[in-house]
């Protein structure tokens, strides 16, 4: 009973037919969530309220992206998200290269310690620092502003960004930075002349780890930054709910908006998100 | 490493700068090390120790910003509270719960998605796109949108079930059904990244194994089951602690998708920590909270460590 289950089974898996629905499954599943709310925001609330629900809009209308730019100001979320990640981002590579750079290549004596401890730091519910890390921005008179995400979100996103660049660090050959040196470099100008260029592909893809983080958090964001002018995009997207009304059509052409620069940007740079993920997700 | 002072002979005033500079600084690699540690250890300091010594010691004390009370020193009477508080009970049998069901879920679904994607394609970017878009999408957006397909009324998720002839369904009504809906979400979002890992980890099995299975008769299951999964072990175990951790910190889909409701029905650990401290400002109660979530996040995080200490992954 249990073979003939089982050369069914073997001979379903190697046809052809199998890789075409393989396909529409993975795209199905990945897409349809992104795909819905695209054409919900082209249906009027009308359509919305129509029973049975339509999956295609009858009559597409830009109406609700104008209205999600003038309800809320939507332009000033996307560039504080925008802002708040780029700012995070850079200030993350800069101190996870120098950290990656330590443990690449200084024969440490407490260097399995010291990956341990970035990897448990991988692991911080950021939910029980909500408190404390509320009454540190507002001692250092940060609340409302945009370092009040940076500085946290760049601690968020150090371990995964110094294991990935420490990877990438090993791979490059120290007979390069020895030359620079022989030329003239001191160890740091060796670092940032030889060592970061080469690494281009592992700096691109620790930053786009870094970028995601950052574009997506939600809870600190919620918490930190009451002033309309200074909220993110996530944060953002809730002001469109009213008391009782909840407008799809206008949410779902937000959040649209919020969709597209990132997926923009994993079209560009998948095979290296790719990589990043699984070389960060495995260690750390 | 010395050979920073080497300088060329007749060299202009840069080279003489760098070797001014590389003779007064020409570190040893601790102090190398210390310097390369330094911008890590503030910030770490800074964001991390010192707000986790803040929250040990807020929750010691009775600090209500309602109450207009001065904070006091309160001993244990924060963790005493815990045993006789129904939502601290309930929210934290929400977390394990979510925990139990989407992290085995997820490594499922993932490890389905990822055979599916593990098929040799001729379009390679369709499939990687299909499994980065779940993953990229913020947990806030999912938690959006997850709660607007399960709507009651104009939900997909029903229309799909009055298509097939099925009644309608009011999910965020029934506990249980809200709560079904949520592990929904939640496994939809994390199976993706399941997906990725375990594919990379597809990856690198020898295709020459496979063949020699062939050549011996064994079947795809078969070799599903004897060189497959014994070979990916050491990723998944690693992979599902992952997930494990970050289940525990479950907040932004049941936020969005329920905000905890019906009542409390649906909320996690992380959400309580939220609503004692931002909405009720009990700091004290909200930080012993957390202390205990801290705990149990370490705890699985010690588990995670040794687990890759004797993989060797981390030396």
């Amino acid at each position: 009973m249990s073979t003939a289950v089982a050369s069914t089974l073997n001979s379903v898996l190697s046809g052809k037919p199998l890789r075409a629905i393989a396909a529409l499954v993975l795209v199905v599943n990945g897409l349809f969530p992104a795909l819905w709310i695209l054409l919900t925001s082209f249906k009027t609330e009308a359509e919305l309220t129509q029973k049975p629900i339509t999956w295609l809009p009858h009559a597409a209308t830009l109406r609700n992206y104008i209205q999600a730019f003038s309800d809320q100001p939507l332009l000033t979320f996307l560039f504080n998200s925008f802002m708040v990640a780029l700012l995070s981002t850079a200030l993350t590579l800069l101190v996870s290269v120098l950290a990656a750079y330590a443990l690449a290549r200084l024969n440490l004596r407490f260097r399995g310690l010291i990956m341990s401890v970035i990897i448990a730091i991988s692991t911080f519910p950021l939910v029980t620092l909500l408190v404390p890390l509320f009454e540190t921005m507002r001692a250092l008179n940060l609340l409302n502003s945009w370092t009040a995400l940076i500085l946290p979100y760049t601690v968020l996103s150090l371990p995964v960004c110094t294991l990935v660049l420490t990877s990438f660090f090993e791979g490059i050959p120290r007979d390069l930075e020895n030359a620079a040196m022989i030329d003239g470099c001191t160890r740091f100008g060796a670092l940032f002349r030889v060592v970061v260029p080469l690494s281009a592909p592992g700096v691109f893809t620790a930053g786009i780890l870094a970028f995601v983080n950052a574009w997506d958090e939600f809870l600190l964001a919620l918490s930190f930054n009451s002033n309309p002018g200074l909220r993110t995009l996530p944060v953002g997207i809730q002001l469109y709910q009213g008391e009782f009304a909840f407008p799809w059509p206008v949410i779902s052409a937000a959040l649209v908006v919020g969709i597209v620069p990132i997926a923009i940007l994993i079209v560009i740079f998948q095979e290296r998100v790719v990589s990043g993920l699984t070389a960060g997700g495995i260690k750390g | 490493m010395t050979t920073t002072s080497t300088v060329k002979n007749g060299a202009g005033g840069a080279t003489a700068r760098r070797a001014f500079l590389s003779r007064w600084f020409d570190p040893d690699d601790t102090t190398l090390a210390v310097l390369l540690f330094l911008p890590a250890a503030i910030l770490l300091g800074v964001m991390i120790v010192y707000p986790v010594s803040r929250l040990i010691y807020t929750s010691f004390l009775d600090l209500s910003l309602t109450s207009g009370l001065p904070a006091r020193f309160a001993g244990l009477a924060n963790f005493r509270q815990m045993p006789d508080d129904p939502v601290f009970w309930q929210a934290t049998w929400n977390t394990v719960l979510i925990t139990l069901i989407t992290v085995p879920g997820s490594l499922v679904v993932g490890f389905a998605l990822a055979l599916l994607a593990n098929l040799p394609f001729q379009m390679k970017w369709p499939v990687r796109l299909s499994l980065l878009i779940p993953w990229a999408l913020p947990l806030s957006f999912a938690g959006l949108i997850f709660g607007w397909f399960f709507h009651s009324e104009y939900g997909v998720v029903n229309d799909v079930l009055n298509r097939i002839g099925l009644p309608t369904v009011i999910w965020f009504n029934s506990p249980r059904l809200a709560f079904a809906a949520i592990c929904l979400a939640i496994i939809w979002k994390a199976s993706s990244f399941m997906a990725m890992i375990i594919l990379a980890g597809l990856q690198t099995i020898p295709r020459s194994l496979y063949e020699a299975a062939d050549v011996d008769g064994a079947g795809r299951v078969r070799q599903f089951f004897e060189i497959t999964l014994p070979l990916l072990k050491p990723t998944i175990v690693v992979a599902l602690i992952f997930r494990t951790i970050t289940a525990l910190q479950t907040f932004d889909i049941p936020y969005m998708m329920t905000g905890g409701g019906p009542g409390t029905e649906t909320a996690t650990l992380a959400m309580y920590i939220h609503q004692n401290t931002v909405s009720f400002l009990d700091l004290g109660y909200g930080s012993a909270l957390a202390v205990v979530m801290f705990g149990l996040s370490m705890l699985v995080t010690a588990l995670y460590l040794r687990m890759i200490r004797s993989s060797g992954a981390a030396s």
